[in-house]
């Protein structure tokens, strides 16, 4: 089992809550999270109009944290590519804070209702 | 890469974060979260509090820079109070950036 950590734009959580529902992946947890990337937040990131000398002033007066989505789904070994692919798929805009998807190895699962653990907990 | 997972006082986030750019690590997560520790909370008066409020900072590094970033933590975090938070590493086997779709930080 392979954990997978997307962090994306809020705005497109529907369309990513979508295509992974299409692919049969319905389970997942959403997070509402604050995060910055190498570009260390972004004044351009909301859609308002900077005056020119603020922008002057450089990068000091842009925004130290973007809110972001953090998406998490726990999927079996073979399934990692084909979520990763619609991920990023779906969410590409082609500008700065696209967001970034994590893949990490998870040991066990347990499914509370009825016992089940190891892949069977899965869907 | 490792996965950092530090859970520290709110009001020392920001310190902690402004530490980790100093030294490179510009890139996190922050999250808000409840939790409590041994001390199973803490007792004001009358009052017992079972969660307190912490944050999380997330920040994935690779495996060489694991040592710095825990050390930045441990000391931006310190105050020698119950509470100062714990900090996790755990295995990330591949990242990906969505906007250009490819592997690697």
């Amino acid at each position: 089992m392979k954990e997978i950590i997307a962090i994306i734009r809020p705005r497109k959580m529907g369309a990513t809550r979508v295509a992974l529902e299409e692919l049969g992946f319905p389970s997942q947890t959403a997070l509402g999270v604050l995060g910055r990337g190498k570009q260390r937040g972004l004044a351009g990131e909301v859609d308002v109009e900077i005056p020119p000398e603020v922008l002057e002033r450089g990068r000091t007066g842009g925004m130290k944290y973007v809110p972001k989505r953090l998406l998490t789904l726990v999927v079996h070994d073979g399934d990692v590519e084909t979520v990763v692919r619609a991920i990023v798929k779906v969410n590409q805009s082609g500008q700065i804070g696209d967001g970034k998807i994590f893949v990490s190895p998870i040991d066990d699962a347990l499914r509370v209702r009825t016992r089940e653990t190891g892949g069977n907990a899965l869907v | 890469m490792k996965m950092i997972r530090a859970i520290v006082r709110p009001e020392a986030a920001d310190v902690v974060t402004d530490g980790l750019a100093e030294a490179g690590f510009v890139s996190l997560t922050k999250i808000p979260v409840f939790g409590r520790g041994k001390q199973k909370g803490i007792t004001v008066g009358a009052t017992h509090y079972d969660e307190l409020p912490k944050t999380m900072i997330l920040i994935v590094v690779e495996d060489k820079s694991v040592e710095e970033v825990l050390k930045l933590v441990q000391f931006k975090a310190y105050t020698g109070s119950f509470g100062d938070g714990k900090v996790f590493v755990s295995p990330v086997e591949s990242a990906f950036t969505v906007r250009t779709g490819t592997a690697g930080l």
